[in-house]
């Protein structure tokens, strides 16, 4: 009953319309850390 | 909607439906309620009130973003002989090579144009094989090392273990060619120039950087690897490599177009690594990131954070980066090595703002999706930017559509479901999305 219950509420948290935008706050360089040359952060990230 | 301004809609599998504003990226992913599709009003709200900012955000970062990187080709020599390269074999074996002066004044005139700017400008030291002239680029950097961040793209064959705890030390981003998680196979694309490949060096130099943060391993995909994406994604795993740029081949030199693997084949097959790149990061803790599908999520979710610039449009060729070859011309991007028309001015004589200001720069930032045909009516145009005008200008027509455009329809389409099903976390490096906040969220 209880794994029933934790289903559904999955499937409707599944149905909400999504939408959002993100904006860099805080970077080394004016851009995310992410993936390319010249960002690599001078203190240990964790990976 | 106003001037053929508004939403589209497509499916995104059977379950979801998108809604896009193709012009400045506002989306939304509607799921199926009793076997329909039902737009929210409140979505719709949503959309009239960020559409100024969303529009006025894109704009910015296609027409108002500075340049902030620069490429050196400190030779144009080469000890591979890799069968796509995009520079011609009469060049790899005979071209230019700066000298140690040469580098200092190209730097110097570098730190002269940022002199007034906050951030440190990039520079990454690239193609042909930059490593032919290693002490020369190690001097320059330990000269320059406040005044620039550094990567560097290699294909490994000259590395040595004292090179990667140089590149360690000192925090520069270093880039590795390789194509596949098996010598037989990587040998036949990284090809060296007496024979053989790059496999053996190319793994020896993941040993030695042993899970770096400033790694990453650049593949190029062609038919010869296309259905090993995963396996290598895998093998990379193990090594403790935390991105991989799985690439799609150039076709800017002719013998590189019969190495194109098929569109639909290409994106399956990223999928399948992607899917394997989560489910590693999920279960091991550690993650593995594949960088340019990371770009294409950055793309859809925050649209000015994306750091790769072939996929904008316009490129970033000529407008956040440029490309200062062997002999100080100055083009575009490193594609347009082999094209002289496409010179700015040479560094050793002109200045970088003059090349900046250039016809042939402006060439380049002027081809943009609106003038392409095709990509003027396709929903995901400011997604995938139709890379590659280099690309296109040697098939004839810098104002064609990608030459991977199916691929990028399919790998943009997956993107949207993975936002749906909430995956976002496991694609992009963790570190990136603690750093970014919602502007707004439905």
């Amino acid at each position: 009953m209880i794994k029933t219950k934790k289903a559904e509420k999955k499937t409707a948290a599944k149905m909400n319309t999504i939408s959002y935008h993100m904006k860099c706050a805080q970077t080394a360089n004016g851009l995310t850390h992410f993936v390319m040359y010249g960002d690599v952060p001078k203190k240990k990230m964790p990976l | 909607m106003k001037n053929g301004r508004g939403l589209s809609f497509s499916d995104i599998g059977a379950d979801w439906k998108l809604a896009l504003d193709p012009d400045n990226i506002f989306w939304g992913i509607i799921p199926r309620d009793n076997g329909e599709f039902i737009l929210p009003d409140n979505l719709m709200d949503l959309y009239k009130k960020e559409r100024k900012h969303l529009d006025t955000e894109l704009y910015n970062f296609r027409f108002n973003a500075d340049l902030n990187c620069i490429y050196i080709d400190p030779t144009d020599r080469c000890n591979a002989n890799c069968p796509y390269c995009y520079i011609p074999s009469r060049l790899r074996k005979q071209g230019a090579q700066m000298t140690a002066e040469d580098m200092d004044k190209a730097l110097a005139k570098i730190e002269e144009h940022f002199k007034n700017i906050k951030k440190k400008p990039v520079i990454v030291f690239h193609a042909a094989e930059p490593l032919l002239v290693k002490d020369m680029l190690f001097d320059a950097i330990k000269k320059y090392r406040k005044k620039f961040l550094f990567g560097i793209q290699t294909n490994a064959l000259l590395l040595e273990k004292e090179d990667a705890e140089f590149i360690k030390k000192n925090r520069i981003g270093i880039g590795i060619s390789l194509d596949a998680a098996s010598a037989d196979i990587n040998n036949r694309s990284r090809v060296t120039a007496k024979g053989g490949g790059n496999f053996k060096k190319a793994v020896q130099a993941l040993d030695w950087f042993n899970g770096y943060e400033g790694l990453n391993v650049i593949c190029t995909v062609t038919k010869y690897n296309v259905d090993r994406l995963s396996e290598l994604v895998k093998f990379l795993h193990k090594k403790k490599v935390p991105c991989v740029l799985l690439n799609p081949v150039r076709l800017t030199q002719r013998r590189a177009v019969n190495l194109k693997p098929d569109d639909m084949l290409f994106a399956r097959n990223l999928i399948q690594a992607v899917e394997t790149a989560m489910e590693l990061s999920r279960k091991s803790g550690r993650q593995i990131v594949v960088g340019n599908f990371a770009n294409v999520i950055l793309a859809i979710i925050s649209p000015a954070a994306r750091r790769m610039m072939c996929d904008i449009s316009p490129c970033g060729g000529g407008r956040t980066f440029l490309t200062v070859t062997a002999d100080g011309s100055m083009v575009p991007c490193g594609e347009f090595i082999s094209m002289k028309e496409f010179s700015g001015g040479n560094i050793f004589k002109t200045s970088i703002s003059s090349a900046m200001s250039s016809k042939p720069f402006k060439k380049i930032r002027t081809r943009i999706v609106e003038k392409i045909d095709e990509c003027n009516t396709c929903s995901f145009r400011h997604i995938c930017g139709s890379p590659c005008p280099a690309e296109m200008h040697a098939r004839g027509n810098i104002y064609q559509k990608a030459a991977f455009c199916e691929f990028y329809k399919e790998i943009i389409k997956y993107a949207f479901k993975i936002i749906a099903e909430d995956k976002v976390k496991y694609i992009l490096r963790e570190g990136s999305l603690s750093q970014m906040q919602y502007e707004y969220r439905y």
